[in-house]
């Protein structure tokens, strides 16, 4: 997971980026490998220690299509419903939009508690659990990139219903409930959009309650690290065994079998939490299709 | 992305010396993939199965960039056998990169 405070540079057009890079490239020392490679056409982004950048050379800033300086409408979100904003919207709600990282276990809303802030994942994901007596539950909602935390806030009701963990650690942005209120009389897309992510999130609710009555664990778990993997813009994650088995609402055991199995047929490598996606087709295959209805929901939407 | 190649297992498995390889690459940057094209030739034609070869994206992963000193991108080092090596580059001249990592024919 990439640290907060390190970014990629996007442009190296602008003067600020020119002295930059030139200045970067002063440090190199004369004749070094790095500076022949460089003279050869051979690099494409050098890593500035002071400013805790990488900075990309104009060719490999143009094969990655990022814009140069003055170019982007606005700056890229990598939130589905923040890049649906207009750029008028988006610099109306922008200086209220704060970068937070996430890490894995945080709870940033609890059942019955007022909702301070909502959060727009970036490379985070967040489960949604309802709460039940003796603290045992099972997960009702996920949350990535594609979604937001928070939602009931624009059904007019500012207590959550719901725990919203963090289940993989990551970036979001966050906006307290005051300004998202008011974001969302102001924007038309916001509240379309966030409609169409309701209904998402609604016929996820009901799939999944299907899913968990009528589905093997194993086909569960293989849709369950589908959707993560999709979530996360990844093929490799962690994830414990524990918490999987907390998600899913089944025993650790169970879990242990489903990963062993999916690990045997080479779908998966799972060890120490650390997982990898090996054969995406099979494990689509040996998964119970929830996850494949659920995609193209969200794609309708 | 963090891909790892090769295969690991002949470090417990055998007498094989295994190399352990990093490229530091900027995601599909045209310099970075000719460099991935390059190493999974050389490792194929040239390592017989011995060695594990990690791919790291520093736009994802800028951080371990700068844990392990790199400057530029694509940058190869060889962390095992010892001593460290590293290529810098597009990988594109394959005895360099054969003498960098330390084939039996380059040994002295």
């Amino acid at each position: 997971m990439s640290e907060g405070s390190l970014r990629v540079v996007d442009s190296v057009q602008g003067k600020q980026h020119d002295k930059t890079i030139k200045g970067l490239l002063r440090q190199l020392v004369n004749g070094s490998p790095e500076q022949q490679a460089i003279e050869a056409g051979e690099i494409d982004a050098i890593i500035d220690y002071s400013g805790r950048n990488v900075i990309l050379f104009p060719a490999a800033r143009d094969a990655l299509r990022l814009p140069a300086a003055g170019e982007s409408t606005h700056e890229p979100v990598a939130n589905n419903l923040l890049a649906a904003l207009t750029q008028q919207e988006y610099q109306r709600l922008a200086p209220y939009l704060e970068s937070v990282t996430l890490a894995s276990g945080t709870v940033l809303h609890e059942p019955g508690e007022p909702i301070r802030f909502v959060y727009f994942p970036v490379d985070c994901l967040i489960s949604l659990l309802p709460m039940v007596t003796g603290g045992r539950t099972v997960e009702v909602g996920l949350v990535g990139f594609d979604g937001m935390v928070g939602t009931s806030l624009a059904l007019g009701v500012n207590v959550s219903s719901l725990r919203a963990r963090v289940q993989i650690g990551g970036r979001a942005f966050r906006v307290s409930q005051a300004r998202f209120t008011s974001a969302l009389q102001d924007s038309q897309t916001l509240q379309h959009e966030l409609n169409l992510y309701i209904y998402t999130e609604l016929a996820a609710s009901r799939q999944t309650a299907l899913c968990r009555t009528l589905h093997r664990i194993e086909e569960r778990v293989a849709s369950r690290l589908l959707m993560t993997s999709a979530r996360v813009r990844s093929d490799q994650f962690f994830v414990t065994q524990e918490s999987l088995a907390c998600v899913l609402g089944v025993r650790r055991e169970s879990i242990t079998q489903a990963a062993g199995a999916l690990q045997r047929r080479r779908l998966i490598t799972y060890s120490r939490g650390n997982l990898r996606i090996l054969n995406r087709q099979g494990l689509e295959a040996a998964s119970c299709h929830c996850y494949g209805r659920l995609d193209n929901l969200s794609h309708r939407a | 992305m963090s891909a790892r190649r090769g295969k690991p297992g002949n470090t417990i498995d055998g007498p094989t010396t295994v190399a352990v390889l990093r490229l530091y690459i900027a995601g599909d940057a045209p310099n970075s993939v000719q460099a991935v094209v390059n190493i999974e030739a050389i490792c194929r034609d040239c390592l017989n199965g011995a060695y594990d070869l990690e791919i790291i994206d520093v736009l994802e992963y800028p951080e371990r960039a700068m844990a392990a000193g790199i400057l530029v991108t694509p940058t190869l080092t060889k962390v095992y056998p010892l001593p460290a090596a590293q290529v810098v580059g597009n990988l594109s001249d394959r005895p360099r990169v054969l003498l960098a990592i330390g084939t039996r024919s380059e040994e002295q």
